[in-house]
């Protein structure tokens, strides 16, 4: 019995060995387009060392998300006065872009530091004029994942809605078309593959991983369990 | 011989707890890095928060038993 049981034991370990050298570098299914990526990948900026488009873990909820930029809308609702729509080319060459080095801090242990390039999400919801009710502004992605933030957050720092990496545009598995750079913030409210931001008076609201016990505020100074 | 009786048992307590907690330790692994396969494998009752939480708890459980583990295998039989 002992010796069935050390037996699975060791299959166990062999198997969590198998995974993290198939899936621990980021490596997916798109091998051939990360490689064509890889080549014009900034890996160094201003003195800062990058770190690299493949060095993320896939850990969204449904797996990677392929959004058609063509038929691609980003849509502004809720709280707001004017409610808008954008096409993918709408929002990145009508408003003004950034760029900035952001770690990102996964809850699992991880973490990676990327030049975002994108815009801000202070911008958008200014040509939407949020409505003074407006308290949180939810995120809703593609796959269905949502996430929330408090407007104060969004509107008193430099948050953005990036779509482009270490000088490449995002690929499917990063969140293509646009994935909201939430600093200061644990990797949970990097919502990837972002379709609409609406805005709410709804402090209560919790998103997708919010709701099953992880903190609403997800500062990364603090432990990413609701106490 | 009634010491090592009980010393036997005692043996036998920790080492099938190590194990426990090693088989447990992996799972709640999976659990964190895996996590839509293993929900979908214990048909949702191991969900990633409660994985991560009984991962991060069971670290004390583990030194303690590895440290009482390694002093009854080096310790001399009574």
């Amino acid at each position: 019995m002992a010796r069935m049981v050390t037996l699975i034991v060791v299959v166990l370990m062999i198997l969590q060995g198998i995974m993290i050298a198939t899936s621990g570098c980021g490596i997916d299914g798109n091998e051939s387009k990360a490689k064509e990526l890889k080549s014009a990948e900034i890996r160094e900026y201003q003195g800062v060392d990058l770190s690299s488009v493949d060095d993320f873990r896939e850990n969204s909820i449904k797996g990677p998300q392929h959004v058609d930029a063509g038929s691609y809308r980003l849509k502004i609702t809720g709280l707001v006065t004017n409610s808008k729509t954008y096409t993918y080319d709408e929002v990145i060459k009508n408003h003004q872009n950034y760029e900035k080095v952001v770690t990102l801090d996964c809850v699992e242990g991880w973490s990676v530091t990327i030049l975002w390039k994108g815009l801000l999400v202070k911008d958008l919801l200014a040509e939407a004029k949020v409505l003074p009710d407006a308290k949180v502004v939810i995120f809703h992605a593609y796959d269905g994942y949502t996430t929330s933030l408090p407007v104060d957050y969004i509107m008193q720092n430099n948050i953005l809605i990036a779509y482009m990496m270490n000088g490449v545009t995002l690929p499917p598995e990063r969140g293509f078309p646009f994935q909201l750079v939430a600093e200061s913030k644990w990797g949970y409210k990097w919502e990837k593959w972002v379709t609409q931001i609406e805005l709410s008076d709804d402090v209560n609201y919790r998103g997708y991983w919010e709701s099953r016990g992880y903190s609403n505020s997800a500062d990364l100074n603090e432990d990413f369990f609701e106490k | 011989m009634r010491n090592i009786l009980k010393q036997n048992l005692a043996k036998q307590v920790v080492h099938w707890l190590l194990l426990a907690v090693i088989v447990l330790y992996i799972l709640t692994g999976f659990g964190i890095t895996s996590y839509r396969a293993v929900e979908f494998l214990t048909f949702g009752l191991l969900t990633k928060p409660l994985a991560f939480k009984i991962h991060d708890d069971l670290i004390i459980p583990f030194v303690i038993l590895i440290g009482l583990h390694i002093y009854q295998q080096a310790r001399k039989p009574a």
